[in-house]
Formats: C-alpha cells, structure tokens, sequence
C-alpha cells in the first residue's frame, strides 16, 4: 500500500525503496480465488528461502528471472526488495495481471509483466495462438533477450512450481527442446529452479542399479544437466486455489514434499559428435536401451548393429554381461559418441527411425 | 430363389469345403489380369456352370399380388407377442429357479446314484422352461407362477429375513403400523408355502424310497428340514414385493402421527412430514409406480432379477480352466488334463471355481475310453464338489455304458432312473447335448439296452462349424521363397524345442500353461501361420499386441476347423448343406418357408450323427495374446537373414529380420515389431507380397449358412459371431442365449436375407480400375497410387545443419516428420485397395454372398472386412447383384435419377427436375459411358465418380437396347434416408417442424434439415448483430449450409459443443476471406447457435435426448449398465465399464492388457450416458431396416443395405419405398419409449426397495420418477410418412 501511494504521487520507486508483501491473509483469499487449480508461494518465510536460494548474489546477477505464475506476487517483492536486476513475471491468470501491472508501472524497469504461461510456451497443435500461450520467439524477442552461445553464462533462471498435473510429461517437454536446443534452450543454458513433487525428484535422480526407478527419464536429464537439491518444503506450505484439498499423488516413493531443485544444462553436454542434430538419436537410444532395464545392453546394440555390441563394450571398457540398468548416463552419452563414430552403424536402420519417433512422440 | 437354384452346387460342395480347408492362391492383380487362376474350377467344374452363365434370362418373380398374408402378418405377430410379453409376462415364461434340496447322499457307483436332485439350469445353454420342468422334476405341478416368483428371489429374500430378525422384533412392536401389513402378506403367503412344502417332501421321500442302501433319516430329514427353510425364505420375497407400498402408506400416515420413540423412524417421519406435504403429489406417483411394479414383480420372469449374478458365474477363470482342459484333451494329454483337474478339486478355495461343465470334460474322455470306473469316479468328485450331474454328466455316463458291450442293463436303468429323479427328461439329451463322433448312437445303443424301441424326438438347432479356408495369393519370387524355407525350417526346430521346455518344466499342475495350445495343430500349421504374417506386416512395424492378437486368433479358428473335422462335423454338415441348397434353388411350394425353417427341418431329419452345433468356447483374451505373444518370440528370435543378400558390397552378418523395440506415445511405452528394411525391399522387389487371408475374408461362394440360432449361421466353417464385440466381452453373447429362440425370428431372418442377395462384378468397370490402379493411381478418383509417386523424404546431414538456424532446423524436422507420416498413410491406402482390388479380381467371374452378422445394436455388416458392399465408392461401383431383372416401364427413369443423386448435383430439386436435368446431359452421360478414360470425363467430377459411370453404361446399355424396359438390370439402385436419425428422433418426438424439414411431410421439393438449421442461426446472428454483439457482426455473410452441415448430422449421433466446435472451426478455417482471428470465437458463438437452433426446430428430440442420457447416468450410478429390447426382440446391453488394467507377463516383455468391458467392474458412467441416445437411436434404424428387409423379402425383392441407404433393382424401387416407409410408420406407431421407460422400470427399479437407507433409497427414486416420465410428443401425423416422397429418396 505504501508503494502504491508513493508511486502514484512521487516517482518510481527505486530499487532501495521496501515493498510491502501485503497481509498472508489477504494473499491467501486471492490466491484461492484463482479459476485453475495451482499452488502458491504466499509464505513469506518461504519467498525469502527461494530467493535466498537463487542468490545468492542477486544484486550482481545478469541473469534474468522469470517467474512462473506467481499469482499475488509474494515472491515477486521479495526477489524485488532482495534486489533482483530484472525480474519478468509469466502470468497466466488474467485476474492476477492488473494488480502485477500496477507494480510494475510503480518501478523503474526491475518487472516486466506479461500475459503469458511458461508451461504452455510453444504449443505442439496447430490451433489458434491467444494468450496465455506464446511462441517462445515471440516472448524473447519482445523481452529484447537474444540467442546465446551454449558456453555462455546462464542468462535466464525461471522460478516457478511445476503444474502438478502436466508435471511429468512437462519434464519431458522441458528435455526434448533442451537436447534439440529448441525453445527457450535456443537462447542459451537456460536454469530452471522449479518446485517439483518428492517423488518425481527421486525418479529424477535415481541411479543405476536401482532397476525400479532408474528410467531414461532420470537418465536423460542427469545426462543433460547438473540437478541439485535446493530445498524440501512440505505439501501443507503452499497455498492452494482450489476449494478442495489438491489430493497429493500417491506413489511407492516417499512423497511428503515439494523439492526445489535446481536444473543447470551442462556446459559439456554438446561436443563434436553429439549435436542438438543428432542427439534425438541419443535419446532414443536410451529410451530404447532403459524400456528394459534389466536386458543385457550388448543385446540391444547388436540389434541396432549385428556383431558391434561386444565390440562396442571394449571399447567402453565394460563387462560383457553388463544390464542396461547398470549403465551410467555418462557412460550412454559416450556409448552414443562411439556408435556415431563407428561405420557399421550407419547402415543400422534404427538410425532412420530414431529421427522420426522422437519427433513425433516426443512432445507431450 | 431361381437364382439360388442355378448357383448352389449340388454335387460339388464337399469338395469345395475341403478346399475351403486348404489354402488358396489368389493371383495378384498386377500380373494377373489375364492369367486366370482356375485351381479350383478345374477341381470342381460342375455341370451347372454353363446353366448359370445364362441364368440372367430366367427371372420368375413373385409379383406383389402373390404375398401370402401369413407372410404380412408375421411380423406384425412378432411384434405384439413383444409387447404383451414386455407388458405382462407370460407363465410360460416364468423360469424355474433352482429349488436347493439338500442331497441325501448316495451309494454305490457314481453313474447311478446320487439322489441329488439337479438344477434345472442344466448348462449355461440350456433354455428354461418352466412349469415343464416343475412338474418332471417334483411329479407335481403345484400353484406353479407365484411360487416361482417367490423362489426365484431366495437371494434377496435372505437378505431381508436376515434383516428382520436381527431389527424388525423391535420394530414390530413399535410400529403397530407395519406390523399388520406384514402379517396379512405373510397370511397371504401361506398357501403357495404349503403347496410348495408338499413337493419337496414328496421329492425328498421319493430320493429316499429309491435309494437301496441310502443313508439314514438323519439325511432324510435334513432334506426335509432344508426344504422347509427353502420356503420359508421363498416365501419371503413376496412379502418383500409388498413392503414398499406399504412404506409408503406407513409413512405418508407417520407424518401425521407423533413420532416413535424409534430414532429412525423419528428421523423418517420428520423428512416425510415434509415431503409429505411438499410432495404428496410425487408420493402418489411413486405409490402408483411401485404397485405397477409390483404386479409385474409376481408375474416377472425371475432372469430379470439375476441376470448380474448369472452373468458371474460364467466367469473368466471357468473360461480358463476350460479352454485349457479341452485343449488338453484335443491333443491327447488326458494325464495333464486329469491331474489339472484333480488339482483344482483337491484345492478348496479353487474347487468353487469349478463348474459342472468342467467335470463333464473328463467324463467324457473317460466314456470315450469306456471306463466306467473313471466315471464313478468322476460322479464321485461332482459330488464333493456340491455341484449336481447334468446332462451332460448323464450322456457321458451312458455313451460310456454304450461302449461297454457287457454293462448290465441293471446298470444303465439305474443311471435312467436318477436321469428321471433330477428331473431331466431323456428326451432333452438329444436335444441339448453336443454329440461327437459317434457318440449319440454310443448313447443311443446304451438306451437301447434296456429300451428297445426308444426314438428320441427331436426337433432342435444343431450348431455349425467354421473353417477358415486359407488363400494365397502368389506371385512369388525364388529370392523369397528360398528364404521363406529357410525360415520355416529355424521355426519348426524352434517351435519342437520350445515345446519340450514347456512340457519339461511342470509347474504346479494348477498352473495353466501354454503347452497344450501348441500341440493343437500340427508345428508347421503354427509355422505356417507365423510365416504368413509376416507379409501382412506393414513396414513402419507393427504393435507386438496387434500382432499377437492376430496369429493367436488365427491359431484359434483353425483349431476349430480341425475340431469340427475331428469330430466328423464336416460329413454331415456337407449333406445337409448340399440338400438346403438344392432346396433353395427349387422355387416349388417350399418358397413360403423361410432359409432359417429350412435348414431347421433338414437338421431335424438328419438328427443322427453329430451335432453341428460347434460348442467350441471362445477362448480368453489373455490365451489369445499370449499363444500369440509366444509366436512373435520365436520369430524374433529365430528368423534371420543373410545382411549381403541385397547388395553383396555388404558384409556377411546374419541379421534378425524382425525387431522388438519400444515407441512411446505420450509417455506410454509401447512394445512394437518391425520388419528390417531388407525384409521390406525383398518384399517389394518381388512384387509378390504373399496375401494370406483367412476364409472369412472372403465373399462366400455359395449362399451362406441361415442364421438358426445366435450361435449358428454364415460360413461353413469358420466360427462366426453373431452379434460383434470387443475382444472377451461376453454379456452380449449370454443375452442373446437367454432370449427365447422365437424372439429373435426376425432379427435371424433378415439377416438371412441380407445373406442371399447375390453378387457379381462389373467387369468393365473393374478392369478400367485396375488399369489406374498399375498406371500410378489417382488420388482426385480414390485409387491410391503407389509409393513411387510418395514426396520424398526431405534429408539433411550435418554438414548442412551447419549453416541452418534453429528455426530453420524445427521446420526441417516437421516436414521431414510429414513426410513419412504421409508416405506410411499411402502405403496403407495403397494396400487395402490391393487387398480389395485382387478378391474382386479374384472373384470376377462367380457369383457370391456376402454374409452378414451385427454390431451390438443391431446395425447389420457384412462380414468379409475388406472387399463388401459397405466399402468406398470404389469398391461399390464394382459390385452389381447376379440377378437381373428387366426395367420395366419406370426402371430407366429410376436409373437416371439414380444417377444424379450419384453427383452430388441437383440435391434440391425434385424427382421430375432431376429426371430433366439427366435427359438434358445425356450426351456427357453417353460421352462417359463410350470413353471413360479419354473423354469429357464429365463423370470424374461427380461426388461419387466411380458409382457415376457405372451408372453412366448401364443408362447407355440400356437406351440403346431395343426396347429399354425389357432390358435386364444388375443394377443397384439406391435409396437414402435424408437425415435418418433425426428422421427417428422427429418421428419419436411427434415434431412438426422437425418432421418436415427431414421429409417425414410430403412436400414438392425435399427438404434440407442442413439449410433449415443455417437458415435458423442465421436469424439468431441478425438478431444479436443488432443487439451490437461484435463476433455476430464479423459473421456476417459467412454462415452457410457447409459450415453447419457436419454438426448437424454428427448431434443425433451425440456429439458434444466440444467436439461441434472443433468441426465448426476447421469449416471456417477452409474459408478464406474468414478472419483467422476471430475463428475461436466464431465457431464458439456458432457452435451454441446450432444447439439452440435445433433445439427450436426438434423441440421433442432434445427432450428425448435429455431424458434418454439421463436416464442412463442414474442407472450407471446405481451400479447397473444399461440394457433395453429393440422392437423386434433383440436385447442391447452397452458393454462400456470402468477400465481394468490385465498384466500379461511374456518372455518377450511384459504386456498390459486395457480391458474396458469386463462386467464385474462398476460401468463407465461417461460412457454410458453419452452413448445411449446414439445407440438406441441406431438399434431404431437398424430396426427398421430389418422390418423392410423381412417385408422386401415377402414382396420377393433383392434387397441389401447400407444401414440407412437401401439397394434394390431399377424395377423394383417403388415396392421398395412403400415397405420402407409402412415400415417406418409401423415401427413408430409401437409406443416405443413408453416401452422402453416400462422395460427400464421392470429392469431396474424392481427389488430395490427394500433398501430404505436414506440416500440410496433417494436415489432409487429418483431414478425411478425420471424413468417414468416419457417425454410428451407433439402433433405430428405419421401416416403422413406414406405419402412423402422425399423421405427416403
């Protein structure tokens, strides 16, 4: 309310000037008030963790912040008063707009607000394109952020909690676009620092040998990036639009919380031999190899090239016996480079199918 | 039937049969046009050929005059023993529960003791009749109908007595009120009580008095007891019957009264006082309600009440067991199957899964050994198991004593007397058993012993078998062949070694295993089949669950074959076929009985011998996928291929020709096999691809089998359904078993007569196709071209990705994805139009059938999938009926407007105008007919061209003919129903409005209900322009009949605002000058608008609609599915349930199986409820094309449809339409929702009551108040339908 006043007098607010979080209360009525069921931060306990977890030099920071819905704004002022260079909002909830608006009007070009749901950037249909959902050309290049080399410094962290319903196949959006480097990974290592379910970070993070949970889908993104836990939040902490309790999905794994973890794409990830060209392979190639995790990996590369596996696994300097459950997602990639290398499988027609599958199916 | 007459073949059939057995080579169409393919002409040239070339002469046809007036009155009868048997059910039909005695046990040798008393259920098969069996099983009638009712409800009626005496004491005493009532019903009730106490104690006297050395009064008087506390329950449910009216007088008086001390009551009586006041008009509605169903309670056929739990009992695991023992004993492993039953039967918890159909399999295989101490034996474990021998169990006992020369007649009059005891008459051993071999005169000669003159009187169904004849078509080349042999070499040695791992690692003897179903056939019958699957694999692969699906099925009808030849079937079938078709040509006296009353005769003067009743059980899903699973294995595993065959630069490497792999279709992980591109190129150098179809594949070659029964018609051989399902779902199959025979006449017969209608191709038409078909295709003429003429596929390599940006690189990627995605969708047309093109090919120059079966709501098919009268305009054009008939004087007009309604031209113009504007482009007509190919080409634009210019010769053969009306027409010419399901709805609703604007009102011009509608928003988007409503005034100019059409058509058949919206859209999207902006928002506005419009215009239909849908939710919510009864007799149930997950775990990789269908699961409520209009609005058109197919056939027509589009010939048209619409008119004079709401009533609001719990008990009459409220109908006359011209048109 002060902000308000003051801005509506005076001038901008600098970036010295403290905002008011507003009443939890308050916060909360607001955030229930949403027509689709989400969580929120409304806590300002647990704003001032996250933002202390994506610090923790926020002051020096290039990097932009996106933020995923962030309803009432509670964290949004809290990474404004921490001191954040430049935070844009992607609110996809029209009712939330105006109030984000205002405060933005009130500031000196620290927010951008805009119309827009980070989840349904880059739709696979064909249908009409009208907000909240956006090209992610559109979105950069209104924001004035350009490509960037692979190598470069991590220009954009997106903060936000992942839709609890679309939260799988999202991750495996997320993972496609980043070993096509397409959408927001066009634009550089993009880092996201989401909130996801206990029980979908355990799978992320299984290792090898653990037959139950060790997928390509932990695989992959182990592959692809460097995954660290943040933060681990119960359920209860986050407030909910919904009348009705948002049911905690049930699970074998220990699910209890919400873990923030931190997704930073690997510098290393692309080399001479894998390239965002073909690493759809890559990933095919793994999805294939963990369907199963408990076949003999030389099986499955002398189907894709008679007589090669063994070859292949001296090479790798692995046992002959080795489960495809056992292998290390380094150990894949490497596995990868050697298999494009070599001759004999450029006559392998899993080769030609691995382009199409991926594209078709991947997505969603 | 003259055509019949020249068509069947007399002397050849078996030798056709057998050949159907064998596998037949079809030639390919692209070498074959010349090259005929004689093999089996030369095998069976009968002398009759040269007769039927000229058959077309010789056209005796009854004349309308002729129609016998049973034959019109028949179906009439039909329909009004439907009612009044819906309206009141008849005693006759009451079926006898079983009525439990506690069986004294019995000495000595299995087959002649037992005293147990059986039930009268017999087998699930077995039809019940009631008073009948009372009377043979008890020696005494009794009051029969009340006390079957009664006993029919012993379940429930536990049930309540439980219930009362653990809470009714107490409230007897509390509530004076309650308290007379039941005891006057109960006073009521003593009579039927006592006459019943009667016959059981006789009975049990009666067991007692027989058995020699029988056990002890203890026994005796335990049956006694037990049949004292029988009734005493039976009793009971009447009672119950009347306990809700009761309820509701009690209660309607509680309100005045001051409240029991009773909570619940207390709690009742407060809730009534104020419903009582608020509500005492629903009250009396619901009272009236209950005491109509109470009526229909006492006299209701006991089946409605159980038909859940029965449909149980059959359930899968019996399914397994006794797939997995016949196929044990079908290949001679009598120890396996021995042991697996005995295991079972050892096992208590698995004993109960045990049904008397079980023990019988056994029984049988020991009577055919002779060994009548196994069958003692086998009477004995029945006994422990608490089950009763059956017929069944009786005939194996007596074919056994049969085959034992030195049985003593002691024995077998022993075994006849307990036969007699049980009640089960000797008689119905001939008429309900399933013989094999010899086994009948086995049963017979055992008779005979004791009984020398005994002749048993039949006259009953016998079943068919099936056999899938097995076609090739070939035109191989060595490089394949020699492969093939390799293959089929590594397979047989696999397939032998798998077996012997199987066999070797006995598990626990419960356990089923596959090994019995690989010993079924001979190995290179699996092989064989393995093999051939292998040509029908498209190249993009295929998923492992299909595949498995396909050979396990196959595996499975050739099992059947080989069943019905084991069991010396296929002798007998062949005769009586052989004498039905030399019947059926002789159009003598006999043309007044039916196909179906035929082949019943034939079968009850040929009752020796087996039956042909095949009583092969469907096997399970799973032993389907599984076999099948088991055969990928091996041929993933074992077929391999030299790498360098192709291309010798390659190194030598022996490389798997099929592939496991996985694709993942949004995140679901699909087990998948494909070929290895060098099996695609072989395939496609040799130009043979080797196009292996089952029998059923093909059209017959001579008439099909008459449907006689559910279980009985269509092929020879090959097992075929009468009424389609999803793969294991079983309820429509135990309904239809439940109908009583006569019921499902009609629906039988016209199907028989869709079946007889003859076909031929038109030649000329076919050879034009063909030569477009090898010449590169046509996509704008429906003839897929070939791969050749496929976009290539883009390709990029690294280097060039280089220099692309991202953007650039996403679009590469899309377009290279389209691009196979197009190239596979041309493979697959491409294919399905050879498979279609190469049997028409095939069959250029035979006459043949097609035989038909049905969906779930009667909707009619033929049964070869690929090459039918139901196909594309391509495959249409092709076919005409063999019989010709000349045009007579309206013919040739017929023709031409037949083909104008082929373009797609001159829809709003009457029948004179399109006449006209046909004789105004005669020349383009004649031009197209001369020079299809190379000139004006006037008929490629039509809407159907390929229809179009066959029509085109036929008018040009016929003008230029001598005399036009004596020249003879194969043609079939078409009549459409404008609209016909909202014709249904409009006729059910009694619509004005409605009705005319689908032609239901004779007007000068048709009417278009497409038109009508548009023309409707359109007023709707002025008004709301003017209002200022922005998307109304950007639609300006935009609404057309086209944007609207789709919508219209798809709402009766249940389409959605979501889905209507989706179909508006994509007509905007093709306009261009359209807005793109606005399209959401437009086809938004637009989709409410044709909602509401045709809400406006069939104000009845979305009343019946509404009350149809919601009819459906609150039965699925009550736990039910949803059943109803066509107007002629066909039972519908709608199989759609909650989805089950089944895990199938196979060495290749574990498969989970969706079943969606499974009746134990609670029903899909979604489903139920959206689905039900548009099904029962289907099981209406269906209706009423079979009342016009029954009615064609007394006005002797060929008559053949496309489910809402009729066929017959050019002369014949007019008799066409005025059955078609009598018919209408006739079907929609029944009351057809009222009978639909008392079915529902009856069905599912009797015997709940009792459950006065609050919620439920709200709910229940809920339900029960919506079911009863028909929907009004409006003042449109229906007779006007005779008089409209436009109404099927």
């Amino acid at each position: 309310e002060v902000g308000k006043m003051k801005g509506e007098c005076f001038r901008p607010l600098g970036r010295y000037d403290f905002l008011d979080l507003g009443e939890v209360e308050e916060n909360t009525q607001r955030a229930q008030l949403c027509r689709t069921i989400k969580r929120f931060i409304i806590d300002p306990a647990l704003a001032k963790l996250v933002t202390h977890h994506l610090g923790p030099d926020l002051e020096e920071s290039k990097a932009v912040i996106f933020e995923c819905n962030p309803g009432p704004g509670v964290l949004t002022r809290t990474l404004l008063n921490s001191g954040a260079q430049r935070v844009v909002t992607l609110e996809g909830e029209k009712s939330f707009l105006p109030d984000l608006q205002a405060l933005e009007c009130l500031l000196d070009g620290q927010l951008e607000v805009v119309h827009c749901d980070f989840f349904k950037l880059d739709p696979m249909g064909r249908g009409s394109m009208r907000p909240p959902a956006m090209y992610t050309d559109k979105l950069f290049t209104d924001l004035g952020i350009s490509e960037a080399n692979w190598t470069d410094e991590v220009p954009v962290k997106v903060v936000g909690i992942l839709p609890q319903r679309i939260e799988r196949s999202q991750l495996w959006k997320l993972l496609y676009v980043l070993f096509d480097r397409l959408s927001i990974y066009r634009y550089g290592r993009v880092e996201l620092n989401m909130f996801i379910s206990e029980k979908e970070y355990l799978k992320l993070m299984a290792k090898p040998g653990d037959m139950l949970n060790y997928r390509a889908f932990g695989a992959l993104w182990q592959m692809a990036c460097h995954i660290e836990l943040l933060h681990k939040e119960p359920w209860a902490s986050f407030v909910t639009s919904s009348k009705y309790k948002l049911a905690i999905p049930k699970s074998r794994l220990p699910n209890d919380n919400l873990c923030l973890v931190r997704m930073t794409p690997r510098k290393d990830l692309f080399s001479a031999s894998l390239t965002p060209s073909n690493a759809a392979t890559l990933v095919m190639m793994v999805k294939q190899c963990l369907a199963k995790r408990k076949a003999r990996l030389v099986d499955r590369l002398n189907m894709w090239s008679p007589d090669s596996g063994p070859k292949l696994l001296k090479e790798m300097g692995m046992q002959e016996d080795v489960l495809t459950g056992h292998v290390y997602p380094e150990e894949y990639k490497q596995l990868f480079e050697l298999v494009d290398k070599s001759q004999e499988f450029t006559q392998s027609w899993l080769y030609e199918e691995v382009l199409e599958n991926t594209q078709k199916e991947g997505w969603i | 039937m003259s055509l019949l007459r020249l068509c069947t073949f007399p002397k050849c059939l078996s030798g056709r049969i057998l050949l159907e057995i064998s596998v037949r080579r079809v030639p390919y169409v692209d070498h074959c046009l010349t090259i005929r393919n004689n093999i089996e002409r030369h095998i069976s040239e009968p002398p009759w050929t040269s007769q039927r070339r000229h058959f077309s002469a010789l056209i005796p046809k009854k004349e309308d005059g002729k129609k016998r007036v049973w034959e019109q009155s028949q179906l009439l009868d039909v329909l009004k023993a439907r009612i009044q048997q819906l309206q009141s059910d008849v005693i006759v039909d009451v079926q006898h529960e079983k009525v439990q005695f506690v069986k004294a046990s019995k000495s000595g040798i299995g087959a002649s003791s037992g005293n147990s008393p059986k039930n009268v259920f017999g087998e699930r098969t077995e039809v019940p009749k009631a008073g009948q069996t009372i009377s043979k099983g008890g020696g005494q009638t009794g009051k029969g109908e009340g006390k079957d009712a009664s006993a029919s409800k012993s379940r429930w009626m536990e049930k309540l007595s439980q219930e009362k005496k653990t809470k009714t004491k107490k409230l007897k005493q509390k509530l004076g009120l309650e308290d007379k009532p039941v005891k006057s019903s109960k006073g009521k009730l003593m009579l039927p009580g006592t006459s019943h106490k009667t016959i059981s104690t006789k009975a049990g006297i009666k067991t007692a008095s027989t058995v020699k050395k029988s056990k002890t009064l203890k026994n005796q008087e335990h049956t006694m007891a037990a049949s004292k506390h029988e009734h005493t329950m039976a009793a009971a449910p009447v009672a119950a019957a009347n306990v809700p009216i009761r309820k509701a007088k009690g209660k309607g008086k509680a309100s005045k009264e001051p409240a029991p001390e009773l909570s619940e009551a207390r709690n009742r009586a407060e809730e009534m006082e104020r419903k009582a006041e608020a509500k005492a008009q629903e009250l009396a509605e619901v009272e009236e309600l209950e005491r109509k169903l109470n009526q229909w309670a006492v006299s209701a056929r006991p089946e409605l009440v159980q038909d859940n739990s029965e449909a149980r009992v059959y359930g899968d695991v019996q399914r397994s067991v006794r797939c997995y023992l016949e196929a044990c004993v079908f290949c001679g492993d009598i120890d396996r199957a021995h042991r697996f039953l005995l295991g079972h039967h050892r096992m208590v918890s698995r004993r109960n899964l045990l049904n008397i159909g079980l023990y019988n399999i056994m029984m049988r295989v020991w009577a055919k050994k002779g060994s009548l101490n196994q069958i003692g034996r086998m009477f004995i474990l029945i006994e422990e198991a608490g089950l009763k021998p059956n017929l069944g169990s009786y005939c194996a006992a007596l074919e056994c004593m049969g085959r034992n020369p030195d049985c003593s007649p002691h024995v077998i009059n022993r075994v006849l007397r307990q036969m007699e005891e049980d009640g089960l008459p000797v008689d119905e051993l001939f008429s309900h058993c399933v013989f094999r071999q010899d086994e009948r005169d086995m049963v017979l000669r055992a008779i005979h012993t004791v009984q020398p003159d005994f002749q048993s009187s039949i006259n009953t169904i016998l079943q068919t078998c099936s056999s899938p004849l097995v076609k090739d078509f070939y035109t191989e080349r060595d490089l394949l062949a020699v492969q093939r042999l390799v293959w089929h070499k590594a397979l047989v040695g696999a397939l032998r070694e798998g077996k012997i791992i199987l066999a070797s690692s006995t598990q626990k003897a419960v356990r089923l295993s596959l090994y019995p179903y690989l010993c079924l056939l001979d190995e290179k019958d699996y092989v064989d089949i393995m093999i051939q699957s292998l040509s029908n694999l498209p190249p993009s692969g295929e998923s492992l669950h299909i595949l498995a699906k396909e050979l396990g099925n196959r595996v499975h009808n050739m099992f059947c074959i080989r069943m019905k030849g084991h069991n010396q079937m296929v002798d007998k079938l062949s005769h009586i076929y052989n004498e039905y078709a030399e019947l059926l040509a002789k159009d003598s006296k006999e043309f007044d009985v039916l196909p179906r009353e035929r082949w019943w005769k034939l079968e009850a003067e040929h009752s020796s011998g087996p039956s042909l009743l095949g009583d092969e059980t469907h096997w399970p899903h799973m032993v389907v996928v599984e076999l099948g699973t088991y055969l990928v294995d091996l041929m993933v595993k074992h077929m391999k291929v030299n790498s360098d065959i192709l291309n010798s630069a390659y190194d030598r490497k022996l490389i798997p020709v099929l592939y496991h792999m996985y694709t993942f279709r949004s995140n679901k992980q699909v087990g998948f096999i494909k070929p290895h591109p060098i099996l695609t190129q072989m395939q496609q150098d040799a130009m043979d691809t080797t196009l292996t179809f089952d029998s059923y594949v093909m059209p017959m070659l001579c008439p099909p089998v008459p449907w006689t029964s559910a279980k009985f018609g269509a092929y020879l051989l090959t097992p075929t359904k009468m009424m389609r399902a999803v793969e294991g779902a079983n309820q429509h199959e135990i309904l239809l078993e439940k109908c009583q025979d006569a019921d499902l006449h009609a629906v039988l017969d016209s199907l028989n007569q869709l079946g007889n209608a003859a076909w031929r191709i038109n030649q000329p038409l076919l050879d034009i196709i063909i030569s477009i078909f090898n010449d590169k295709g046509s996509e704008k003429l429906d003839v897929p071209p070939p791969n050749s003429e496929a976009p290539k596929i883009p390709r990029y390599n690294q280097q060039d990705s280089a220099t692309f940006t991202s953007a650039e690189k996403a679009h590469l990627k899309r377009e290279v994805v389209n691009a196979k995605k197009k190239c596979s969708e041309m493979h697959s047309l491409r294919m399905d139009a050879l498979y279609k093109l190469s049997i028409a090919n095939h069959m250029r120059d035979e006459v043949f059938w097609f035989p038909h079966n049905m969906d779930f709501r009667g909707r009619t098919y033929p049964c070869p999938p690929y090459f039918n009268h139901l196909g594309s305009d391509v495959t249409r054009a092709v076919l005409v009926f063999a019989e010709g008939k000349p045009l007579g004087p309206g013919g040739l007009e017929w023709l031409k407007i037949h083909l104008v309604n082929l373009t797609g031209l001159k829809k709003r113009s009457s029948l004179a105008g399109r006449l006209e504007y046909a004789n105004s482009i005669m020349d383009d007509i004649l031009d197209s007919a001369d020079n299809p190919l190379i000139g004006k080409k006037w008929w490629q634009n039509a809407d159907e061209p390929w229809q179009t210019l066959a029509c085109c010769m036929e008018i040009a053969n016929a003008v230029r003919s001598p005399d036009p009306t004596h020249f003879i027409s194969h043609f079939p010419v078409h009549q459409d129903g404008s609209c016909n399901g909202l014709q249904h709805y409009a006729a059910l609703g009694r619509d004005v409005i409605g009705a005319t604007s689908v032609n239901l009102i004779p007007c000068e011009v048709p009417q278009d209900v497409y038109s009508g509608v548009a023309q409707q928003v359109e007023e709707f988007r002025v008004r709301d322009a003017e209002k200022g409503l922005k998307i109304a005034q950007v639609l300006e100019g935009f609404i057309s009949r086209k944007v609207v059409k789709q919508t219209v058509m798809t709402v009766v058949y249940g389409v959605t605002r979501y889905g209507g919206r989706l179909q508006i859209e994509k007509r905007l999207k093709e306009i261009d000058d359209f807005p793109k902006e606005y399209v959401w928002d437009a086809s938004h506005y637009l989709v409410h608008q044709v909602f509401s419009s045709l809400k406006e215009m069939f104000t009845g239909t979305r009343e019946i609609q509404d009350w149809l849908t919601e009819s459906a939710r609150l039965i699925s919510k009550s736990g039910s599915t949803v059943e109803w009864v066509t107007p002629l007799g066909l039972p519908i149930i709608q199989p759609y349930h909650r989805s089950r997950t089944q895990m199938l775990k196979a060495t290749i990789q574990y498969l989970s199986l969706q079943i969606t269908h499974d009746s134990k699961e609670r029903p899909d409520t979604v489903k139920q409820k959206n689905a039900f209009p548009p099904n029962f609005i289907h099981s209406l058109d269906s209706t009423h094309m079979m009342l016009t197919a029954l009615y064609c056939y007394s006005a002797g027509l060929t008559f053949v449809s496309v489910h809402d589009c009729f066929w017959t010939h050019a002369i014949t048209v007019d008799t066409m339409n005025k059955v078609c619409r009598e018919q209408f008119v006739a079907l929609h004079s029944q009351p057809i929702l009222q009978e639909l709401s008392n079915f529902l009533l009856k069905k599912y609001c009797s015997g709940l009551q009792s459950e006065v719990k609050s919620k439920k008990f709200l709910e229940y009459r809920r339900m029960l108040l919506l079911l009863a409220k028909v929907p009004q109908t409006g003042n449109f006359d229906l007779q006007r339908v005779k008089e409209s011209t436009y109404f099927f048109s």
